[in-house]
């Protein structure tokens, strides 16, 4: 059972490789009301509501954290309900494990997707280089290969 | 593409008051200096080249950049493997 708070990140650069439906893949998705704002600001990719999820409120008072609202928001739900958060800013998941929030981006959902059967092993090696190239996620691509080799070698 | 790419080399040229002919050499070290970040940075994660090597060739900076993102990607594909 995998219940994920959600980024505006990841939302954002699934979108951009039309792979947003991929969330969908851990069984139970929050969305913080700060993060829908930040989506709102911009565009909120038609894609969403074709995925379930809940819009929740958070209390990131306490926090102390220099991140900007929606990863703080989204990081304080991760930490009152144990959940995994899902974000892409290094300082972001620097600060989710020095609060021992267990945190992940979109790569992982990608290989999540391949281990639940979502997409076949070509698939998800092929939109983890997509993440890299055609996407507004800043990752090397020699990192990028790496992850690839990864997942080749399981 | 390629109208993309003209288009801008005369936009920036006409922004910055200089020749399109100096904005492509720009152009040209800018993208191999990019291309030879990239392999320093394949060979180290690789274990081509050891960290200070590395670090001699590119910086400190992009190396250690990479270090946080190997790790992120590395705890990404263990935990999708194994959710």
């Amino acid at each position: 059972m995998i219940l994920a708070v959600a980024d505006a990140g990841p939302i954002i650069h699934l979108d951009e490789i039309d792979s947003l439906a991929l969330l969908s893949v851990v069984d139970e998705l929050l969305i913080p009301q700060t993060v829908y704002q930040e989506l709102e600001a911009g565009t909120v990719p038609p894609g969403l509501e074709t995925i379930e999820y809940e819009l929740v409120e958070s209390d990131a008072t306490d926090l102390g954290v220099e991140l900007d609202p929606g990863e703080t928001a989204a990081l304080a739900v991760a930490s009152e309900r144990a959940a995994v958060l899902l974000i892409d800013d290094l300082a972001a998941r620097d600060a989710a494990n020095d609060r021992d929030v267990e945190v992940h981006g979109s790569i992982g959902v990608l290989v999540l997707a391949f281990t639940r059967g979502e997409l076949d092993k070509s698939a998800a090696a092929e939109l983890m280089g997509a993440l890299q190239t055609e996407t507004s996620l800043f990752i090397t691509d020699a990192v990028v290969e790496h992850g690839i080799s990864l997942l080749d070698e399981s | 593409m390629a109208t993309d790419l003209t288009e801008r080399v005369q936009e920036i040229a006409e922004a910055r008051g200089i020749p399109e002919s100096e904005i492509l050499e720009q152009a040209l070290e800018r993208g191999v200096e990019d291309l030879w970040v990239d392999l320093v940075l394949s060979r180290y994660i690789d274990d081509e080249i050891d960290r200070e090597t590395a670090i001699n060739l590119i910086g400190r900076d992009r190396v250690k950049r990479a270090d946080q993102e190997v790790q992120a990607i590395e705890d990404d594909v263990r935990w999708g493997l194994n959710a």
